[in-house]
């Protein structure tokens, strides 16, 4: 006893003292205190690290440090002994992602274009890039917060800005109270990144893919500034972001998809990112697990939704749904999967709920050992600072915090937390734990009543219990004092008891005054340990232990982690790596069918297709069942079977923006870096045929970005969806959307504001990347030893891809209406000896179809779209058939989600309009935009050793009246309207089990949030990121 | 000079308009708007009316005088589809602000018409009854009270003269529950949150309506309000009024609203949730102008072909339905309205069921079924022939098509530049 008071004691002067040692260079007001106090701590269970624990060891701290720890330790004279017997010791957490000390970025709000950084001196290009930022610079101690991450467990912290694109160096700090100098345990510790632009004004970039490209010439620009001797530009953000690449690199994601694209640009660059995850990644392991990189996870689950209300719940979402349930087995998922990862307090709306969530994901199976690993050794290792923290051995910095008991058990109460030496009270372990049930008398009272001590140590419930009847009591516990107070009926007021506690036997005994004033003797003697209840749902205690007998039950991961999404087929759990589920039939024979063959054979009645391997191998009058273990054999009589529908304009499954309108060009822009494999739009379009689609940047630019053709693979992974070896397309723009037209009197000053400046802006990138490709070829033509001794070449990425247009590696797809741009773009095209390969829209197309035939440029274009604005007032629903008469190559696209699930109706009015052959028509939608996209080598048409790319129809293909039954690609079935109606009925069963698990979250006490929808926008040519409306 | 006659007489063409003759159309499929077919008929037109309807397979024949006879052996006679809840005629280009004419900037003005502002010389319209559509009820949009719809025809000199019913209901756009939050950073795609102007939304409805009411019951008025004035007919039968409402429980609010003033005909215009409350719908006679058909579901989990389906699903439940085509390029898709009622016969209603929704159903609605809405004697003669089926695009074909019995100009703009290019290029 007489040590404990004496610790006591010296914490008061511990908190003062340490700071000032170790602060050499600082002057000292008053006398001096140098203080070189020895601790030891015996008898305590320490754990050293995840391996290694000594049942009844000593730790010896010295300094700061820790002198010594083991079992046989010899305690060193003139040592304060703390005896920590039934206590446990563990190394303090380390947190690998906080913005602790920083200040606070504000983002100001400014209107109107700002096309250049508003960074003053010798800065980058770029507001977003903020390499140059140093996070121990700005670094200052805020004791509350400190306080807060202690509390928890926590002794050191990576901290850093959490602002802009590249957010520079973190640094990694202390939690211990003092001055910034003494917890400043390493300066730059990691170099910061995200794809979010953060408090930056610039308007570029202004789309993820933007972002993406940022970094990309990021990257390419340091470089080359790094090998550039002449130094003619000095660049603050290059020279920087230089400095901080060889400190571990840190990414921030907000999604699983997002923490591939991260993964992605780092094995361009080859950088093995530490990913900060979202807590989704469970969503996607498969990818995430082969992106190799090591995460920082959050335990952000989502508060429980409010779904009382029938009408209301139906704005919740299933990927809300299944995320609710699902987001506590993410930590058990990564660590089946062997995926190294550090927990984070990060992105918890209150930091309290820290400890509630890990237990949960505890229970969700997340074992102790890892959650310890993920706290301690593995933030230490990532951070490099293994060395100090995250262990307990001699030399390392005294992090250390002691328990009293297992620190991941609900009931376990962490004490203290001693950082650097200095020791924090969380809660006073010389409070004796007095709950448990207790024979209890008082004064005269004959009766035996029944104490019931519960509820946390901080805050303790105490019931009265006299037979049946309960009441509440008042406790309250200083040292060794007990304070007891309850309203008694039979007194009719209130019984006030002071006493004093002993531990072991625990008893309370002293005296007390009854409501008239008289003193009484009372005690109370623990006769019993407080059971779960499972009656007894009302105090928490219980219930919560009562929950943990409960095993947590959870759906399936679906693929992709939204409605119509399928789980794979032989997975359980997530005990093992899942098979892969590509090829569900080894063969399809499809029989009896009408085939519209798309070829010289034209349409066939009454055909056998068979497909293997995914192609098409056999078209037949009668072919016998495959012999081949999961074929399907699917009787057509009365359908037809056309080419799967090729969409050779579409905005769908698209993430984070379709424009990176901020600049005349933005060809570095990749729609291929953001395919929203997740896009509940690409089912859709299953529904109605489509087998592939161009996805295209929009059109708010003379010069887009660049193209991504696509399978609608759903279920598969954005890289998995991408169409095999595809020709690289690029989007350009002409007209009213490019000179910002309809935009408002805001917009009239990023150039081009007329047609007449358009022209300009293809005359001068098209110069400049002439001579850029020239100047790359040269450069490239060298010897090695000469190129080592020129200046090195800066790779512009923008540049690069235009040249690659003029060098016909690249394809235009050029979004235009009126027939001056049309002819122009030819002129411009003529002129730098490339052809353009598709107008798209191109609705006055047939008013120069003469010259475009001549330049052999192929068309892309609505069906009846017009008079939504000036530049189509004069389209003409005849112009797709006047076209193909013409002997253009002409397709008509959709550019619009709704749409393209009925590309074959539109194909069909070209009957109407223009009396096109029902062949002709056809091809419109699936042949011709093959042509256009150049991959009618292997799709577009029924012939044996294309692709199996092929849609079932249920009645004639143009018909309004048909449906789409199957949609196959591959040879695999993608869609099916059977499938699809199993696949209704299994998400009403989902939602109607979440729902009801839900129901009972709420009624046990669990905070909620009501419903709100979220909708996803859907993106067409005009589409800007901040513009969620659908309009054109 | 040969090309130049051709373009004139294409001109010509479009001014000359045959004059009220009397019309038989012969041997025809007759689709009669109500559900029924005759396979093969006769069908007479005289003094804008259609005076007889025969089934020429049951009944001899005697023709009458009639001025022209026209054989549509193997060709489909269908009522004049009707757009309900349409912009046509008040917006020529979308993006073009001079030239739109369907909103005010006050957010109750249920005295605002749109007879007046509906511009016959739209070259819009002349697209869009080539594909069947006949009339349609041009309907102001925005605010609360958007203002007074009417029926016209799709064909007039003047809006005098292409009226059919002026000032046929009031339209009321129902507040929206939830609105989208801009500000919400957590979500890039636009989370909504609830609509914190709502209750006052509606407070300002339920004062315009109070006030209009208790206004149109005085005997004497001692100031003249028009707010107050236009709204008389609602509350005495006369017209309809039309909530737009989406939402369930927006459309449930509705009802429950209407019926507070004891307003006769209500009719839902939207109603993308309206099958989860068919029967509070057919117990209060409310009927749906349903959302348009060719639309995306509202949520990723709703059957994917749930706008498809949503006019079966009415049909079945017994609730008095037709289709419009609200929403981007509502005026120019007008044209599609047909293919819709296609798209919805794909998905569970017969064929006829899906015309009645674009015929006498709308007619029913819109308070026009006694003299359209059908092929039937005593109606007017509002018909087109079809060389195919007309709801599906691959057969939709109009030939010939009358207007209260004037045989009406099929051309357009569109189709003398499609001519003056195939001319260009020689194509035949």
């Amino acid at each position: 006893m007489t040590i404990m008071k004496k610790l006591i004691q010296v914490f008061i002067c511990l908190m003062v003292t340490y700071g000032a040692n170790a602060q050499e260079t600082f002057p000292n007001n008053g006398t001096s205190n140098p203080n070189h106090s020895i601790y030891a701590f015996v008898n305590a269970k320490i754990i050293v690290d995840p391996e290694q624990t000594y049942d009844n060891g000593t730790l010896v701290i010295k300094d700061g440090l820790i002198a010594a720890v083991g079992t046989k330790i010899n305690i060193p004279k003139g040592a304060i002994i703390v005896d920590l017997k039934g206590k446990s010791i563990y190394p303090s957490l380390i947190d690998a992602y906080t913005t602790y000390g920083m200040p606070e970025v504000k983002k100001s709000n400014t209107w109107g274009v700002q096309m250049n950084s508003n960074i003053k001196g010798a800065y980058g290009w770029n507001q977003a890039v903020k390499a140059d930022i140093e996070a121990y610079k700005l670094f200052v101690a805020d004791s509350k917060a400190a306080e807060e991450l202690r509390k928890l467990g926590f002794g050191t912290a990576l901290t850093f800005q959490k602002d802009g694109i590249v957010r520079g160096s973190g640094a990694v700090i202390s939690l211990a109270d003092g001055k910034e100098n003494s917890l400043m345990l390493l300066d730059k510790a990691a170099a910061m990144y995200s794809f979010d632009k953060g408090s930056s004004t610039q308007d570029y970039p202004s789309s993820l893919m933007g972002s993406i490209a940022l970094l990309r010439q990021t990257y390419l620009d340091a470089e080359w500034y790094k090998n550039d001797k002449t130094k003619k530009e000095y660049n603050i953000s290059l020279e920087s972001f230089n400095s901080i690449q060889a400190l571990p690199q840190i990414f921030e994601t907000t999604d699983k998809l997002n923490a591939l694209r991260a993964d992605k640009i780092g094995d361009e660059f080859k950088v093995k990112y530490i990913i900060k995850g979202s807590g989704n990644e469970y969503q996607r392991l498969d990818e995430i697990k082969a992106s190799n990189c090591k995460f920082i996870i959050p335990l952000n689950y989502p508060m429980a939704y409010d779904v009382e209300d029938a009408y209301d719940a139906k704005n919740v979402s299933l990927t809300e749904l299944k995320h609710w349930e699902m987001a506590p087995v993410n930590p058990f998922a990564l660590e089946k999967y062997f995926i190294p990862f550090a927990i984070t307090t990060s992105d918890l709306k209150e930091k309290k709920d820290f400890w509630k969530n890990l237990r949960k994901a505890i229970e969700y199976g997340l074992s102790e050992k890892q959650a310890l690993k993920s706290l301690t050794t593995i933030p230490a290792e990532m951070l490099n600072i293994s060395d100090k923290v995250g262990t307990l051995k001699p030399g390392m910095l005294a992090n250390f915090i002691i328990t009293s008991g297992n620190l991941f058990n609900e009931k376990t109460v962490i004490y203290e937390n001693w950082v650097q030496g200095n020791g924090y009270k969380i809660n006073d372990f010389n409070t004796i734990d007095i709950r448990g049930n207790y024979d209890f008398t008082y004064g005269n009272s004959r009766v035996l009543y029944q104490l019931k001590v519960d509820g946390e140590l901080e805050k303790l419930k105490t019931t009265l219990l006299a037979d049946t009847a309960k009441t509440p009591v008042n406790i309250s516990l200083t040292g060794n004092n007990v304070t007891i107070s309850f309203f008694s009926k039979d007194a009719n007021g209130t019984v006030r008891l002071s006493g004093n506690v002993s531990a072991e036997p625990l008893k309370m005994t002293g005296k007390g005054q009854l409501p008239d004033g008289s003193w009484i003797d009372w005690n109370a003697t623990y006769n019993a340990p407080i059971k779960a209840e499972v009656k007894e749902v009302a105090t928490g205690t219980a219930k919560d232990t009562a929950k943990k007998t409960e095993e947590p039950k959870f759906g399936d991961v679906i693929y992709p982690f939204t409605a119509y999404g399928q789980k794979l087929n032989d997975k359980t759990g997530f005990d093992r790596y899942w098979t892969d589920f590509k090829t569900r039939y080894d063969a399809i024979l499809i029989k009896h069918v009408t085939v519209w063959t798309n070829e010289k054979e034209g349409v066939l009645k009454n055909q056998d297709v068979y497909m293997t391997e995914g192609r098409i191998v056999r078209i037949a009058d009668d072919i016998g069942a495959p012999k081949l273990a999961f074929a399907k054999v699917i009787d057509g009589t009365g359908k037809h079977l056309t080419a799967g529908i090729i969409d050779e304009h579409s905005h769908i499954a698209v993430g984070g923006g379709v424009n990176e309108g901020t600049q005349a060009s933005s060809a570095e822009v990749r729609i291929g870096d953001v395919i929203n494999s997740e896009d509940i739009n690409i089912y859709r379009q299953l529904s109605g045929g489509v087998t592939s689609a161009q996805l295209l940047h929009g059109s708010a630019n003379p010069i887009g970005g660049q193209s991504a053709m696509i399978k609608l693979r759903w279920g598969k992974s954005p890289e998995e969806m991408k169409f095999e070896k595809a020709d690289g397309f690029i989007k350009f723009a002409l007209g009213e959307n490019v000179k910002q037209s309809n935009w408002g009197d805001m917009n009239t000053v990023r150039f081009p504001q007329s047609r007449m400046g358009v022209e300009q802006v293809y005359y001068d990138y098209f110069t400049k990347a002439k001579e850029y490709d020239a100047k790359q070829k040269a450069f490239a033509a060298q010897s090695a030893k000469a190129k080592a001794a020129a200046a090195p070449f800066r790779r512009d990425l923008e540049l690069e891809t235009i040249a690659e247009i003029v060098n016909s590696k690249r394809f235009i797809t050029c979004h235009s209406y009126v027939q001056s741009e049309i002819n122009m773009l030819m002129h411009v095209a003529d002129s730098m000896g490339f052809k353009v390969n598709t107008f798209t829209h191109i609705l006055e197309g047939y008013k120069v179809a003469d010259k475009m035939k001549a330049h052999g440029v192929g068309a892309s274009t609505f069906s009846d779209w017009w008079a939504y604005k000036m530049e189509v007032k004069e389209a003409i629903p005849y112009n797709a058939a006047l076209l193909t008469q013409m002997g253009i190559t002409t397709a008509i696209n959709s550019d619009d989600a709704e749409m393209g699930r009925r590309l074959n109706q539109e194909a069909a009015k070209a009957v109407k309009y223009g009396g096109l052959t029902e062949e002709e028509a056809l091809k419109l939608v699936t042949l011709n935009p093959a042509k256009l996209l150049h991959i009618d080598n292997k799709v577009g048409s029924i012939k044996v050793g294309k692709e199996a790319d092929v849609v079932l129809w249920s009645d004639h293909p143009l018909s309004v009246y048909a449906k789409a039954e199957k949609t196959i690609i591959d040879g695999q079935i993608y869609y099916d309207i059977e499938e699809d109606a199993k696949l209704r009925e299994s998400i009403q069963k989902e939602r109607a089990r979440i729902i009801q698990k839900l129901l009972k979250e709420k009624k046990d006490g669990a905070p909620t949030q009501k419903p709100a929808i979220k909708k996803r926008s859907l993106y067409e040519c005009d589409s800007m990121e901040e513009d969620y409306l659908d309009e054109y | 000079m040969k090309k130049i006659f051709l373009i004139l007489s294409i001109v010509s063409s479009v001014v000359c308009i045959a004059q009220n003759k009397s019309v038989v159309i012969m041997n025809a499929t007759i689709h009669i708007g109500n559900d029924s077919v005759i396979q093969n008929g006769i069908v007479g037109i005289k003094n804008g009316k259609i005076v007889e309807v025969i089934d020429a397979s049951k009944y001899k024949v005697e023709l009458g005088n009639y001025d022209e006879k026209i054989d549509a052996t193997g060709k489909h006679v269908y009522p004049g589809l009707i757009a309900p809840n349409s912009t046509l005629g008040l917006t020529e280009i979308e993006s073009v602000r001079a030239t739109n004419d369907f909103r005010e900037v006050s957010a109750t003005l249920p005295n605002v018409r749109s007879v007046i502002a509906y511009n016959t010389d739209s070259k819009i319209i002349p697209t869009v009854r080539t594909n069947g559509v006949l009339l349609a009820q041009i309907t102001p949009r925005g605010g609360l009270v958007s203002g007074t719809s009417s029926v016209l025809m799709l064909d007039g000199w003047n809006w005098e003269d292409a009226a059919y019913k002026i000032d046929d209901g009031i339209h009321v756009n129902w507040p929206r529950m939830q609105t989208r939050n801009w500000n919400d950073n957590e979500s890039t795609f636009g989370a909504s949150e609830k609509n914190k102007e709502y209750e006052k939304q509606v407070n300002e409805l339920k004062k315009l309506f109070s006030e209009a009411k208790a206004y149109n019951e005085l005997e004497t008025k001692e100031e003249k309000n028009i707010r107050f004035e236009s709204m008389a007919d609602l509350f005495n039968g006369k017209q309809n009024l039309y909530i737009h409402a989406n939402n369930v429980k927006e459309i449930v609010e509705a009802v429950n609203f209407s019926k507070s003033y004891d307003i006769k005909h209500l009719v839902i215009v939207g109603g993308q949730d309206s099958w989860m409350v068919t029967d509070l719908l057919k117990e209060n006679k409310v009927s749906v102008i349903v959302n348009r058909v060719h639309d995306l579901p509202g949520k990723p989990e709703d059957d994917v072909d749930l706008p498809f389906k949503l006019p079966y699903l009415l049909h079945k439940a017994g609730v008095l339905f037709c289709l419009n085509n609200e929403g981007d390029m509502e005026a120019m898709g007008t044209r599609n309205l047909p293919f819709m009622a296609g798209t919805a016969a794909a998905y569970g209603l017969t064929k006829e069921q899906a015309l009645a929704a674009v015929t006498l159903n709308t007619a029913k609605i819109l308070g026009v079924d006694k003299t359209t809405g059908s092929i039937e004697a005593g109606k007017d003669a509002n018909l087109f022939i079809s060389s195919g089926d007309a709801l599906d695009m691959r057969s939709n074909n109009v030939t010939h098509a009358f207007v209260k019995g004037k045989q009406i100009d099929l051309n357009n703009e569109q189709k003398e530049l499609y001519e003056k290019y195939k001319n260009k290029y020689g194509i035949k």
